[in-house]
């Protein structure tokens, strides 16, 4: 099948990226002419099937490397590593847009941001050292490890997107209640953001506790960092004294305490961090000749309830025509409230996701509501199958591409003829 | 004749403490002595209930325990208070610690048992509730019934914004009167009912979290200095959030401190923990937002869903310190004096002061009271109210002070619904005895073991325990339990009270449950297990006759089953909320109790 653009039809191109999301929109602005929106270009390090360069490729040929926008939802690596200097300053980009909280010109967002990266450094350090140490780790240990490698190491897609990737791209920063009614280069789409929020209560919830210690490993020894020693040395007592016999715990259960409340609490650590910055991305509501395209990023709860509850929301669901589900299908991602407000058989969903590294994702009742609301028309990118990534994890194998769906080498189209 | 004997033995034994928290200074009666009841202590302290063990896991180290009978610490009183003493450190918490014990105690009538069992045998803290003062480097402190203990963190304040503290100071979560109740209540709880702690709707978390902050600001109204203090402030207006200052700033606005607003402590938690955290304020408020419907159907995070009960409670309370003090306000004005902040009789402070610390002791102990009322699983808010109606009228059965219309009105103003009732009318409120239910004859339950004297025996535990599961099998249907299921009782608390007319109440609570293993998604053979559970509070005369009924049916595994609807939607929604799940997922969704470690994160 010819790679080609039909006139007269959006096309949203949702690329199999591994566990990671990369979403091409091409939208026609007059009878033979496509401008072209990315949304995010990002594999997490552990779900990467190596697909990547593939991907840009055909991003390159598709826009003859001309992006009117691109978007990076939120600073996590399964969403931006494919942002890569050396690909991007070869583009011609309008502009880059990304959530509130990444301005460098916001307090706010600069301090937050401070101790989000400190932390997210924090429990790497921690992890790599535990692990070296050969310590007993809890259950949700690999998990949290995932979820810390997702938020570092992203230091030179984040540099490239606030650079405008060296080619003079115009950089903004939106936040929940914004929009731009006429977007430059591209007649006819206007755009509104619904999120992130930035009122007190979000803000908090944004605010990770910071002081507590942790390890790291410094030439192979194991060192206490922001070790804080709340006394002074003579209150300090030797447990191993007569008097101390009935003040002082078994070594079994030492070891324990250590484990559970010293160490393992960070893992808790790790998942809020996640969310947090799962919670900082930018929602976008795309309004183009009559059709309505919502990509919500990787918002979770606290993102999507600060504007459920406004008045409009209702209607704004009730009339989307396409939806990006929000963090790989994740259980808290898509808010009931929100999916049964859509209108049944109205729009198409894509989900970029697979169940490697979190088995848990997507989440399993959630695909079937949606294939309900969607009157089937939804796929997940895990069930593209190909012999280009052979080792991929498979998802469920789609026996019939849904009306409207296409298929191609990388990824799948979702077609609305206008 | 030896020396101990030539003395009475002490009944209490004062020991010194923060009202508040250190960053209060010596502003109002913060430095305040807590008069705990008398026990034989150790080192530690170690005592009856609680055991001290001042382990840090984050250094490794053990700090010098208090000796509270050493003549220097005794002479004193306690030691005074202090931040880089350990040793202070243990001695407030274990005082606040066995304070709040004292409040359960009295309020429900019988001796305290904690809700964990085990720990290695030749453990000499087996049967106590550990308390670890500074367990860890962390903004943290929680219960853990695996560990059996108190947990509290201490961590440096916010370098940035950091209150009343200083910038990088440490704060000891273990110093803050409020997060000790705190902790203390949710371990208190878990010892009454022990399905509390899982999490099967929205209520329950938020319930835990709300009991746990009645009873702290509770507390608060028995610090007499503090609440004279406030007193004169407010103009008697003592629920006010802001204090007017001292004296009103001129044009060029406040130049000294005492020109400067302040924020009333009683009714606020925690104030250095949130300053600390950066968040400027305290932890959370006795009232939060204005009352209003809205709220219980948008706010689902424990804490925050908790502030609605916990504002219905103060409505009512300071609703009822409206009522019962009005005649003294009228009186004062009478002479012709203004009742305002700047001019307060210090009398007519005192005696609302007098007034407040009161009815405050009767609010708390009516709530705690009201936990032996309560469903044994799955609380809902509503439940809440009708264990508060039932409970209160069986001790004072004619509502001189309109204490529980004032309950109504403030859950009805919130929105909180009880479910199966007609109206919001004290008689439908109230629990109704088997008969008025089902119209049967109320089953007795013969040949229960207690006595008003001591605790019944390991082995008349036992017996207990046996009859009251045949006597529930028996009578499944009169008791709203499911014929044909197992039957297991729980929790066997003989109570004694003295009701305000002088008679004695004797009355036997216990739960009887039952449990079924059910799957998530009843149409998919693949989706987790979870334990459903249903059962029965019963409430037994002296004679072993059904007083009450509480119950929630364990139902069958249909959709009529709104209870188990409701319970499997929760878990596919809410428990998505707390981050783990969206990476872990489960195999088994509840039966792990509800995680403290994460939820006062404050997430």
């Amino acid at each position: 099948m010819p790679d080609t653009l039909k006139p007269n039809t959006i096309r949203i191109r949702m690329y199999r990226i591994g566990f990671g999301d990369c979403f091409l929109v091409s939208l026609p602005t007059s009878a033979d002419e496509f401008r072209h929106l990315l949304v995010d270009c990002g594999v997490h390090g552990a779900g990467n099937i190596g697909t990547l360069d593939e991907i840009v490729d055909n991003i390159a040929t598709v826009t003859s490397k001309k992006l009117a926008v691109v978007i990076a939802t939120h600073a996590h690596q399964d969403h931006i590593s494919g942002f890569a200097p050396q690909k991007f300053s070869q583009f011609q980009i309008g502009e880059v847009w990304m959530p509130w909280s990444e301005d460098p010109k916001d307090p706010k967002a600069v301090q937050l941001k401070k101790k989000h990266v400190a932390l997210a450094q924090q429990l790497a350090q921690h992890f790599a050292a535990q692990a070296k140490m050969g310590l007993r780790v809890s259950k949700s240990r690999t998990a949290a490890v995932a979820a810390v490698a997702n938020l570092v190491t992203n230091k030179t897609s984040l540099d490239a997107l606030h650079a405008g990737f060296g080619v003079n791209a115009h950089v903004r920063f939106f936040k929940g209640g914004d929009s731009v009614p006429n977007v430059n280069e591209v007649p006819g789409l206007s755009v509104r953001f619904l999120g992130p929020p930035t009122d007190e209560s979000f803000l908090a919830k944004m605010d990770p506790p910071a002081g507590h210690s942790y390890l790291r490993l410094n030439r192979n020894r194991v060192e206490v960092m922001n070790q804080l020693r709340p006394f002074a040395d003579k209150w300090e007592i030797d447990p191993h004294r007569s008097e101390m016999k009935n003040v002082r715990l078994s070594q079994t259960e030492e070891k324990r305490i250590k484990t559970d409340i010293a160490s393992d609490s960070l893992d808790g650590l790790a998942f809020t961090l996640d969310n947090a910055i799962n919670n900082t991305s930018l929602v976008t509501l795309f309004s183009f000749r009559g059709q309505t395209l919502l990509f919500p990023g990787d918002a979770q709860y606290g993102n999507w309830a600060s504007w459920l509850e406004q008045d409009g929301s209702a209607d704004i669901l009730a009339s989307i025509s396409f939806l990006k589900v929000a963090h790989h299908g994740s259980v808290n991602a898509t808010p009931t409230d929100a999916l049964e407000k859509m209108a049944t058989g109205k729009f198409a969903a894509m989900v970029s996701t697979q169940s490697s590294p979190w088995p848990s994702i997507p989440r399993i009742p959630l695909m079937d509501r949606l294939k309900e609301q969607t009157k089937n028309r939804i796929v997940r990118s895990d069930s593209l199958q190909s012999a280009n990534f052979p080792n991929a994890p498979k998802g469920p194998a789609l026996t019939k591409v849904p009306k409207g769906f296409q298929k191609g080498d990388f990824w799948y189209d979702y077609l609305i003829k206008l | 004749m030896t020396k101990s004997q030539r003395y009475d033995k002490p009944f209490e034994r004062p020991l010194k403490a923060y009202a508040f928290d250190p960053s209060q200074g010596r502003n109002l009666g913060n430095y305040m002595t807590v008069s705990i009841r008398h026990e034989p202590l150790s080192p530690g302290p170690i005592g009856r209930y609680l055991a001290v063990i001042d382990y840090d896991a984050s250094n490794d180290s053990y700090y010098e325990p208090v000796d509270l009978n050493d003549p220097s610490v005794l002479v004193r009183g306690g030691l005074e208070p202090s931040e880089s003493d350990p040793r202070f450190h243990q001695q407030m918490v274990y005082a606040v610690a066995s304070e709040t014990i004292r409040r359960f105690e009295f309020a429900l009538g019988r001796r305290t048992k904690w809700g964990f069992r085990g720990g290695a045998k030749d453990d000499p803290h087996r049967s106590r509730l550990r308390i670890f003062p500074h367990a860890m480097q962390e903004a943290n402190a929680y219960y853990s019934r695996d560990l059996r203990a108190l947990v509290f963190g201490y961590f440096p304040a916010s370098e940035t914004d950091a209150g009343a503290s200083l910038a990088g100071q440490t704060v000891f979560t273990c110093l803050s009167h409020d997060i000790v109740v705190h902790e203390t209540t949710h371990a208190l709880i878990d010892g009454q009912r022990r399905f509390f702690m899982e999490p099967t709707g929205p209520d329950t978390p938020a319930f835990h979290e709300a009991f746990a902050d009645i009873v702290a600001l509770f507390q608060h109204f028995s610090y007499k200095e503090a609440l004279i203090e406030m007193i004169q402030k407010t103009g008697g207006l003592i629920y006010r959030l802001n204090v007017a200052p001292d004296i009103a700033p001129g044009e060029e606005g406040p130049l000294i401190s005492s020109e400067l607003a302040t924020s009333n402590p009683l009714v606020q938690l925690a104030r250095q923990f949130g300053e600390a955290m950066g968040a400027r304020r305290a932890l959370r408020q006795a009232l939060g937002t204005r009352p209003n419907s809205k709220d219980l159907q948008k706010l689902f995070e424990p804490h925050e869903r908790g502030a609605i009960l916990v504002a219905a409670i103060f409505d009512a309370f300071f609703s009822a310190y409206v009522r019962k003090t009005r005649d003294l306000m009228r009186i004062a004005r009478a002479t012709g004096a203004q009742v305002s902040p700047d001019n307060l009789h210090p009398d007519l402070a005192n005696r609302l002061a007098g007034e407040a610390a009161k009815i405050a002791g009767q609010f708390s102990n009516i709530c705690i009271r009201a936990l032996d009322y309560c469903p044994p699983i799955d609380i809902l808010f509503g439940d809440f109210l009708r264990a508060l109606i039932t409970a209160d009228y069986d001790l004072v059965p004619n509502d001189v002070y309109d204490y529980r219309a004032g309950f109504i009105e403030a859950f009805r103003l919130r929105g909180i619904r009880p479910e199966n009732v007609v109206s919001y009318s004290e008689e439908s409120l109230r629990w109704c005895p088997p008969e008025e239910m089902k119209n049967v004859e109320p089953p007795v339950c013969k040949g229960l073991k207690f006595d008003v004297f001591s605790l019944p025996t390991q082995t008349e535990q036992r017996e207990n325990a046996i009859l009251l599961s045949r006597f529930g099998r028996n009578n499944a249907r009169a008791l709203g339990l499911r014929p044909n299921v197992p039957v297991q009782a729980h929790s066997f608390h003989p109570l004694h009270r003295v009701g305000p007319d002088g008679r004695l109440h004797v009355e036997i609570v216990a739960e009887l449950m039952q449990q079924a293993e059910l799957k998530l998604d009843p149409k998919n053979r693949k989706s987790p297990n979870f334990t459903f559970r249903g059962g029965t509070t019963v409430l037994l005369d002296r004679e072993g006759k059904v007083r009450y009924a509480i119950q929630k049916n364990l139902g069958a595994d249909n959709q009529e089953n709104e209870r188990l609807t409701r319970q499997r939607r929760f878990y596919v929604e809410m428990d998505a909320a707390s981050g783990l799940t969206t990476y872990l997922g489960s195999s088994r969704i509840d039966s792990r109790p509800m995680n403290f470690n994460l939820i006062h994160r404050g997430y």
